[in-house]
């Protein structure tokens, strides 16, 4: 009724590897795309700034990560040192005079080659041994950052960004910022839909369920971990310099220690492993809900003329955030790109859903 | 005819009392957006009740200029992204005077508070090199600086020696990060100055097992230790000092030594620890007697009394009498209502301030928004807090030239 038809199925090779199976899965999409395009005009400055903006950057970070986790099965506890070596090697290019353009492919590269040093380890070790040592990796990346002031930008370790330009065009305003998030976010989701309906996404599918396996049927798990590795660490590397440049206009080693790196962890499988819009609605549920339980908290609190102690209000958030993440991994432990997926299974074919799906 | 009066008369009342809570002033606001709930939790619930207090207590004497002063407390939780939404909320809200206590969010926070011209306060935190007000125009970092309070601490052992450091050894046992890293460069600066020999112990983080450290020590057999750390690693550092049989008049710590991490040591044990610290420890201060007696006596604390039994608390004191008090020069410079500007212009007129005898005076000017950056060292004698000295700010020319290089780093 809601898609208007009585489940998916496929009659020719072309329909099943279309991006969007289903019609009202494109029209919802695209409705989505022109409200993200049309949203500095209709969303209030302060959300657009302190709550849209970070939320894409980090989508778009996750999606990377989910690129070598969900798709290609290589846990990765380093992944904000990743980012932190986009973050610093575009800020110094763009402070050295290049270009913002060039800076950030900079930043991707210089990722993308540090990153596939974890892919060496990762062709070694796996599961837990590769999650330890990708772990160190962050340790020791949070050593060379601390300790090197050439790196970091002296006094208390931060380095400022210069002004983000683009063809020339400098970029000072929300809605400037606004619409370079957005825009890396849709390249980044549409690289992730597409990558589903490739050899390469079904090689590294392949990898995640049983290397060996894949590599009798003659998929290179060698080179398809190193592929997701450097792809999946340039995508942090952009983002990581995006996030400095667009959000914090400083980098400081705070903002890409290890618990960054658990938090993008975190986005990645509450939001559902695999799962493009599951990353949307991971990083929304770990970056802002904290940020906005916190303010209902203070509010309800004060609408109801409660005398609470500032130390329990603050702790208060913290424990309905953590209950919610435990809820909604018990009650779908796919994530909330799964829960979705109920929901959207459900309404495909109601009312009749007593018939196949 | 009588309806319609009737109905005007409800109007005119209806009126008038919107019109009433109109003319009702607009308080003066400071965001406290503090981490209430992570890393900072050892400082921050006493700051933010000495904060609150304050504020009751201001307005019970009739506020500022005749309007009410608000502190709003949230918390961010040390996360820069959560530092930066509390400030765009706030900001939005018409706050223009905030707070941080965090060095992260105070580090995320200071590119927008500078592009906005909003105050940053940073007592304690974030970048060192914020004093030098021709660089950071709208961050204040009124107190000391890790700079100033390390050379502080060697103008103290200088004081101990008779002015002669040329055959004195001093330890520097620091969290090996950039919080304890800043003073190494002063310290170097000045052994060099003064011919002692300085010696450094990096602590790897959280501080927890330090047992390497404090052996070395006792081989090296400093004269004197200086030590950047917090919280627990005080605690930590002492056992391993009784074990390796060092004094603990060697141990001078930075401002992040409170009553607690003293109970934790035992209070007898601890007898002899030192710290640096601008502001006067324990409750003999005419402003906490007076918080006491109108707030507390009465029930109208903002949290339970315990937590103004600590030193945190009279920093936060010392923190927010400033703040108000650069309001009253404020609305004394320019009448109300405070802007930016002429806030600012109330935090440049400070001269010599110490909120009646709590803190180390202030002045602060244009150029130099740290407040001169004085100290003194106290030595905990098992009971209270014993000033060993007056407050002092030495070495200010090498202390500014570590700040200017640094600002101009900044800059570029």
């Amino acid at each position: 009724m809601f898609y208007r038809l009585s489940g998916v199925h496929h009659a020719n090779y072309v329909s099943d590897s279309r991006i969007f199976k289903v019609p009202a899965d494109r029209n919802l999409a695209v409705f989505i795309f022109l409200i993200g395009l049309a949203a500095p005009f209709i969303i209030p400055s302060l959300y657009l700034n302190s709550y849209m903006l970070p939320w894409l950057i980090w989508t778009a970070a996750a999606l990377g990560l989910n690129l070598v986790t969900g798709w290609a099965g290589q846990l990765h506890l380093g992944y904000a040192a990743v980012m932190a070596v986009g973050a610093y090697s575009a800020i110094h290019a763009a402070r050295f005079g290049v270009p913002w353009e060039f800076a950030l492919i900079i930043g991707g590269l210089t990722s993308s080659v540090i990153g596939s040093l974890f892919a060496f380890a990762a062709l070694r070790v796996k599961g837990l041994y590769l999650a330890l040592t990708t772990l160190a990796m962050q340790f020791v990346m949070d050593w060379v950052l601390t300790h090197s002031p050439a790196i970091s930008g002296g006094s208390h370790a931060s380095l400022q960004s210069p002004t983000l330009a683009f063809l020339g065009q400098d970029i000072t305003s929300d809605t400037g910022f606004y619409y370079v998030a957005f825009g890396w976010c849709v390249l980044v989701t549409i690289f992730m839909l597409n990558l589903k309906r490739t050899g390469l996404g079904r090689a590294l599918v392949a990898v995640r369920e049983k290397d060996f396996a894949a590599a009798i049927l003659g998929v290179n798990s060698f080179y398809y971990k190193i592929l997701a590795f450097a792809t999946s660490s340039f995508i942090a590397g952009v983002s990581g310099a995006l996030l400095v440049a667009t959000f914090f206009f400083l980098a400081a080693p705070e903002q890409f220690s290890v618990t960054v790196s658990i938090q993008v962890l975190a986005m990645v499988i509450v939001g559902g492993l695999g799962s493009v819009i599951g990353s949307y609605f991971g990083v929304a549920l770990i970056l802002l809900v904290p940020g906005l339980v916190n303010g209902l908290v203070v509010t309800v609190s004060e609408g109801l003329g409660m005398q609470i102690n500032v130390e329990t209000l603050a702790h208060i958030p913290n424990a309905v955030y953590g209950a919610l993440i435990v809820i909604i991994l018990l009650i779908e432990p796919l994530g909330l790109g799964k829960l979705y997926g109920n929901i959207r299974d459900y309404l495909m074919v109601w009312p009749f859903d007593q018939f196949k799906k | 005819m009588k309806e319609l009066t009737k109905a005007l008369a409800v109007f005119s009342m209806v009126g008038g009392a919107m019109f009433g809570t109109q003319a009702l002033a607009e308080p003066f606001k400071i965001g406290v957006c503090y981490d209430l709930s992570k890393a900072y939790t050892f400082a921050t619930p006493q700051v933010a009740q000495a904060a609150q207090d304050l504020a009751k207590l201001v307005n019970m004497k009739g506020g500022i200029g005749g309007e009410p002063v608000e502190v709003i407390v949230r918390d961010h939780g040390n996360e820069p992204q959560r530092g930066i939404e509390c400030y765009s909320k706030l900001s939005r809200e018409g706050v223009f005077v905030f707070d941080t206590l965090s060095t992260p969010v105070s580090l995320a926070v200071l590119p927008r508070a500078r592009e906005d011209g909003r105050i940053l306060m940073q007592s304690l935190v974030g970048r060192g090199d914020a004093v030098d007000g021709t660089v950071f125009d709208w961050v204040y970092p009124i107190g000391p600086t890790y700079w100033g309070q390390a050379a502080n601490d060697v103008a103290y052992i200088k004081q101990l020696h008779d002015g002669d450091l040329s055959d004195v050894k001093v330890g520097f046992v620091y969290f090996d990060y950039p919080f304890g890293q800043e003073p190494i460069e002063i310290l170097e600066t000045l052994s060099e100055k003064e011919g002692f020999e300085l010696e450094l112990y990096p602590v790897p983080l959280p501080g927890s097992d330090q047992a390497g450290v404090w052996s070395k020590v006792r081989r090296d057999k400093p004269d004197h230790v200086i030590v950047w750390m917090l919280g627990g690693a005080h605690v930590v550092a002492s056992k391993e000092m009784q074990r390796n049989r060092i004094p603990m008049e060697k141990y001078i710590s930075v401002n992040w030594l409170n009553e607690v991490d003293i109970a934790n040591i035992g209070t007898d044990a601890a007898k002899g620890i030192k710290r640096g610290t601008n502001v006067v420890g324990g409750q003999d201060v005419a402003l906490f007697k007076e918080i006491m007696t109108e707030l507390y006596d009465n029930g109208q604390g903002s949290g339970p009394i315990e937590k103004t039994q600590d030193v945190f608390y009279n920093t936060g004191l010392a923190m927010y009498s400033i703040m108000f008090e650069a309001a009253r020069n404020a609305v004394e410079l320019e009448g109300l209502p405070i802007t930016p500007t002429s806030y600012k212009a109330g935090l440049e007129s400070l001269k010599g301030y110490d909120a009646n005898g709590l803190m180390a005076p202030i002045t602060v000017t244009a150029e130099d928004h740290g407040g001169g950056g004085q100290t003194r060292i106290e030595m905990w004698d098992g009971e209270a807090w014993v000033p060993q000295t007056e407050w002092i700010s030495e070495y200010g020319d090498v202390v500014w030239d570590v700040v200017k290089e640094s600002s101009a780093k900044y800059e570029q």
